[in-house]
């Protein structure tokens, strides 16, 4: 027993000797900022961080063998699993001076943050050398990465257009339906769904319409030419002017036709409170006929292995967003000026400019057709094959292509990459990006001061939830405005948000 | 032994308390487990709730531990564990027991000086600038020299000393023993209870810590299991990347959670002998 | 090294004062005692680096962090109490103090007399499988994560999946929206947490419990005392230090209820009854990525913490286990 004990503590003892020492040395050289190797002639040493989200880099990581080898560079990833760890994390970084060569910003708050700090580089007279990069993202996408007329941030570019309803095509069948295509036929549609046992078991177990919180009436404001109440869907173009959602008179409209769905009892009772997969769930398990959204959450091989699984005679299919009373027609509405993502250089890098140019290099690459294809499908032949233009990804890339996005620092044109990607997805995918959608801009608007987005954010939501229950008649929607306007201070944030939307050519 | 009636009545609330209690929390975990060994087409077919598993599938686990960052994860969390505690223990012990002397002048300052930093704090910025400046980044002590004492404990094990009796310093003192005698002959074995408890806050804190690593590290070769493990659930709450990536299923969240936690739970029945009583018994009348 | 011989020679700095005579007692005592001191340096100089130095960390909430000037080199916030008044000025701040309050104090309530009672009747349990199982069992959800709880809280009490709304609508009633509603939603908060820290909350007084000398429960068997009255008069007297310990530190961090958990299980239909202070600091401190909020409110529950500690301790002294 005691020899035993001995062993056991004497292997401790080494492999913690070993692991402490070793990494010790180790650790230096990634937190440091690698002067010594922009003196030197070997490869410069980058550091890049962003979130990952769990996704890991693969011990063979071939997309940084490539990059290192094309660039003359040695580039290491520090990432973070999520949001909030990784903004603590750039945080103590910037406060000890020791930011990563290229890292990414959280959003426009940080950016602003940190440019006002004076920590970040501003990249306006440098975009010159990235003629690739600047072509691939355009100005609309540029714009995005402005703080203060200074361009403190390279935004990605592409953007995700997805969701839509969904719904049970076998349901239809059963109860002889067509498949809905006005707010009233959603609302018909629905109501069979939930009141004439669409599953044929005898039990009246099933509901019309879920999805997450609000969000499942996107395209319902839609219908009405408005956009959802969230934060980040409030102001939008129309007829060349900045309009705000809550102010527009088919607002009231808008609640009015979701109270009705409401009240015959077809919605998903725990509509507000659905998070994560919980609404999908149910619209996997047979609970509900309609959902809204995306094709990658309904029609990825994995994920209809599910619901087949689960229930062989399920069969879901797109529904293009309902039209409302003038046929007005929209599905989510898309938030233009956020970003999928910011990068940011520290301003310390103005003095190593040897390391500047090959980061400036690094992202200029990734944005032409070679090295996008790199950092989207892998390498040619191997991961891919190239005929003309046309891209297929190879057994061998599918299987080991799900990090690669972290390298694709330029971003990419979406569509374009999800339909090679997912070939046999292709036509959901464009079915998704080709709808009608409301663009907002409320990416591009930073809060003044004295507004507190969260309360006011807060009282809305609360709000249009006793509207549309009922607690609160709509007839008092005069009252929850100038109670907004007031308490909240809403009028402030919509002024400031108008003259900074005007500035940067938007409603003018 | 003779058993009065009101003793059976008594044993009986007893029995039937803590067989509620032990009900209570076991039909959850074997939802968690039932999970983690079902294919989610299945649970979905069920409406979403399973306790027994029909269909048995390990293939969760296979892809857990397939992941080479576990084993090492286990590691590093294993060491971290083992010596941060034993850090701990030492240092925690060595302030408890002074301040459990009611005749330490000073007591009520010192006492206050840890006591105050429970409330107030300053923050990561400047705590993460000396932890630096110690040239501790990136290198395992990182995640056991900050933690390296933690005053609640501190004082649970102070609140605990206090309860032994005073005759027994008394007659090691006059016996000529000195302080730390009293403390390593004395204090301590007769203590097992307490310290136990005290080192398993201590292990279960390590084991579950996750955030000093996402701080303080950068080379992921040096990550604890739990950062591993987070890692795998984090996936499936980023809507943005469904389209990327294949989200890890339901089960093997729950098999990770399962994974993560297991060693741990596995600690504590060895624990568990210590609470008996008649710890005191020999020392005071020996 | 220096710092600890500073901090010991302050704790006597009423000597000049002091008649010699009581100088030299005074010295004579620390002498006597020297060992005790000798062990309690390493955590004081511990606490002083990894405590005190970053304290300066406070400030920040009387500024307007930037991060390249550091926390010291930072401007002042103008007005010196901007981050007070925009967390006081919210128009949600008494309900925000209303929520936290009592869901921190029904956790309190009915989170500790619970585990007393599980300590207790392990200890009084005479089958030490079942004991054993309990325990362990019982100990088992301490280790899983909120997220985890939340899961299966829907399994079990979804309005419209969940196992025991399944059988009510089956039993011909109408189903209970136990996540989803304002009545049921502290609750579900206080039931879970019960839940999951029952048997680990149970660990510390069963601790307590092994130590009391067991010649007390001999002599007062010998005395023909029932169970009850022992647990009454031995057992709970016994551990009664730690119990005043313990509500000690729950009293000061009344202004936390949880914010981990709150936040996976909260939604806009229940933030009139959920919504907690930490919960409003994260919601706006991320949409304005405001460093000295969060400080700034930390430092008022901090405060508001410690003269609850100092207040709780004067009137623990009076019944004897107070903590200094």
């Amino acid at each position: 027993m005691r020899t035993r004990k001995l062993a056991v503590s004497l292997l401790l003892v080494t492999l913690l000797v070993s692991l402490l020492g070793g990494c010790g040395g180790g650790g230096k050289s990634t937190e440091g900022n690698g002067q010594e190797a922009s003196a030197s002639a070997g490869p410069i040493k980058l550091e890049v961080s962003q979130i990952s989200w769990g996704t890991n880099l693969p011990a063979d990581d071939f997309i940084k063998q490539k990059l290192d080898s094309e660039l003359g560079i040695s580039l290491t990833q520090t990432l973070v699993g999520d949001q909030a760890d990784y903004e603590n994390k750039i945080n103590v970084r910037a406060a000890s001076n020791n930011l990563p060569d290229l890292f990414m910003v959280t959003g426009k708050p940080h950016l602003q943050k940190l440019a006002e700090s004076g920590s970040l580089l501003d990249l306006t007279s440098y975009l010159n050398k990235m003629p690739d990069y600047t072509k691939y993202a355009g100005d609309d996408v540029l714009k995005k990465g402005i703080v203060s007329d200074k361009q403190y941030a390279l935004p990605k570019a592409g953007q995700s257009v997805a969701y839509t309803y969904w719904i049970r095509k076998d349901w239809l069948d059963n109860l002889k339906l067509a498949p809905p295509a006005t707010v009233d036929e959603l609302l018909s549609a629905a109501k069979a769904f939930t009141e004439n046992d669409p599953d044929q078991n005898g039990k009246n177990d099933t509901f019309g319409l879920t999805g997450n919180n609000f969000q499942t009436f996107d395209p319902i404001f839609g219908a009405y030419g408005v956009t959802n109440i969230y934060d980040g869907s409030q102001l939008s173009l129309k007829d060349g002017k900045v309009v705000v959602s809550l102010y527009e008179p088919k607002m009231k409209d808008a609640l009015a036709a979701i109270k009705k769905f409401v009240d015959a009892g077809v919605v998903d009772p725990e509509v507000v409170s659905n998070k994560g997969t919980m609404a999908k769930d149910k619209a996997f398990q047979g609970k509900v006929g309609i959902i809204n959204i995306d094709w990658a959450q309904m029609v990825k091989d994995d994920q209809v292995a599910v619901w087949k699984g689960a229930n062989p005679k399920a069969e879901w299919i797109q529904l293009a967003p309902p039209k409302g009373p003038d046929g007005t027609q929209n599905a989510n509405s898309i938030n233009i000026g956020a970003s999928g993502g910011l990068w940011a250089i520290p301003k310390r890098l103005e003095k190593e400019p040897a390391k500047l140019n090959k980061i400036l290099e690094l992202i200029n690459y990734t944005a032409t057709p070679e090295g996008g294809r790199l950092v989207q499908f892998g390498l040619q032949d191997v991961h891919h094959t190239l005929d003309g233009d046309q891209v297929t990804i190879t057994d061998k890339g599918k299987a080991e292509g799900g990090y690669t996005w972290l390298y694709q620092f330029a971003g990419r044109q979406e569509t374009e990459y999800l339909k090679t990607k997912f070939t046999a997805q292709a036509k959901s995918i464009e079915f998704e990006a080709g709808l009608p959608r409301i663009e907002t801009l409320d990416g591009f608007v930073q809060s003044p001061q004295g507004y507190n987005a969260a309360d006011a954010g807060r009282f809305i939501e609360e709000e249009m939830i006793k509207f549309v229950y009922g607690k609160n008649s709509l007839d008092k929607y005069d009252q929850f405005i100038s109670m907004l306007e007031s308490t909240f201070n809403y009028k402030n944030y919509v002024d400031s948000a108008v003259e900074q939307l005007n500035k940067l050519g938007y409603g003018k | 032994m003779v058993t009065s009636r009101s003793d059976n009545i008594f044993n009986a609330v007893i029995y039937v308390f803590l067989v509620l209690v032990a009900a209570a929390a076991v039909f959850p975990l074997l939802y968690v487990v039932s999970m983690s060994l079902t294919p989610y087409s299945e649970v979905v077919k069920n409406g979403g709730f399973i306790v027994i598993p029909r269909k048995i599938s390990f293939e969760a686990y296979e892809r857990i531990f397939g992941d080479p960052a576990l084993g090492r994860s286990m590691l590093v969390t294993l060491i971290v564990t083992a010596v941060g505690t034993l850090v701990n223990m030492i240092l925690t012990t060595l302030a408890a027991y002074p301040l459990s002397r009611k005749n330490l002048r000073g007591r009520t300052f010192f006492l206050l000086y840890i006591v105050f930093t429970m409330l107030f704090s300053g923050g990561l910025i400047p705590t993460y600038l000396i932890v630096q400046s110690l040239g501790m980044l990136n290198t395992l002590w990182a995640l056991i020299v900050p933690g390296a004492i933690a005053t609640f404990n501190v004082l649970i094990l102070k609140s605990f000393f206090e309860t032994l009796p005073e005759e027994l310093f008394e007659s090691a003192r006059m016996d000529g023993a000195k302080e730390f005698r009293i403390l390593w002959q004395v204090v301590i074995p007769l203590s097992m209870p307490s310290m136990m408890t005290v080192g398993l806050f201590y292990m279960v804190g390590h084991w579950n810590s996750f955030f000093s690593a996402v701080l303080y590290i950068t080379d992921t070769n040096l990550y604890p299991l739990q950062v591993v493990i987070r890692n795998m659930l984090l996936l499936s709450q980023s809507s943005e990347l469904q389209a990327e990536v294949t989200v890890p299923t339901a089960a093997m969240q729950m098999a990770a959670v399962i994974a993560g936690s297991l060693p741990i739970i596995a600690v504590y029945p060895f624990i568990q002998k210590h609470f008996t009583k008649g710890m005191l018994l020999g020392a005071v009348k020996g | 090294m220096e710092q600890p011989a500073n901090l010991q020679t302050q704790t006597t700095k009423p000597q000049p004062k002091a008649p010699t005579g009581q100088l030299r007692k005074a010295w004579a005592d620390l002498w006597k005692m020297k060992a005790l001191y000798i062990m309690l340096i390493p955590c004081l100089i511990w606490y002083f680096i990894f405590k005190y130095l970053p304290m300066y960390g406070l400030i920040i909430s009387f500024k307007d962090y930037n991060f390249s000037e550091g926390i010291l080199g930072s401007p002042w916030a103008e007005p010196w109490n901007k981050h007070f008044t925009m967390f006081f000025h919210s128009p949600y701040f008494s309900q925000l103090m209303t929520n936290t309050l009592l869901i921190s104090l029904y956790k309190l309530l009915f989170g500790m007399f619970p585990a007393i009672i599980l300590a207790v009747m392990f200890f009084e349990c005479r089958v030490s499988w079942l004991k054993r199982w309990v325990q362990t069992l019982s100990y088992m959800p301490h280790f899983l994560s909120w997220i985890v709880i939340y899961g299966i809280s829907i399994a079990f009490l979804s309005e419209t999946t969940g196992l025991i709304n399944r059988w009510i609508t089956e039993a011909g009633w109408n189903a209970v929206p136990f996540l989803n509603s304002t009545q049921w939603f502290r609750s579900i908060l206080v039931s879970t947490e019960i839940w999951k820290d029952l048997g680990w909350g149970a660990i510390i007084y069963l601790a307590a419990i092994s130590g009391i000398d067991p010649t007390l429960f001999e002599a007062a068997k010998v005395d023909g005392a029932s169970r009850l009255r022992m647990i009454w008069h031995i057992t709970l007297p016994g551990i009664r230090n730690v119990i005043v310990l313990l509500l000690i530190l729950r009293i000061g961090s009344i202004l936390d209820a949880g914010f981990e958990q709150v936040f996976v299980f909260y939604h806009t239909r229940v933030y009139e009854v959920g919504d907690i202070i930490d919960t409003w600091v994260y919601r706006t401190g991320l949409e304005q990525m405001n460093f000295s909020l969060g400080a700034t409110v930390g430092l008022f529950k901090s405060a508001i913490g410690f003269v609850l500690v100092l207040g709780a301790n004067k009137l623990a002294k009076k019944w004897g286990g107070s903590i200094w």
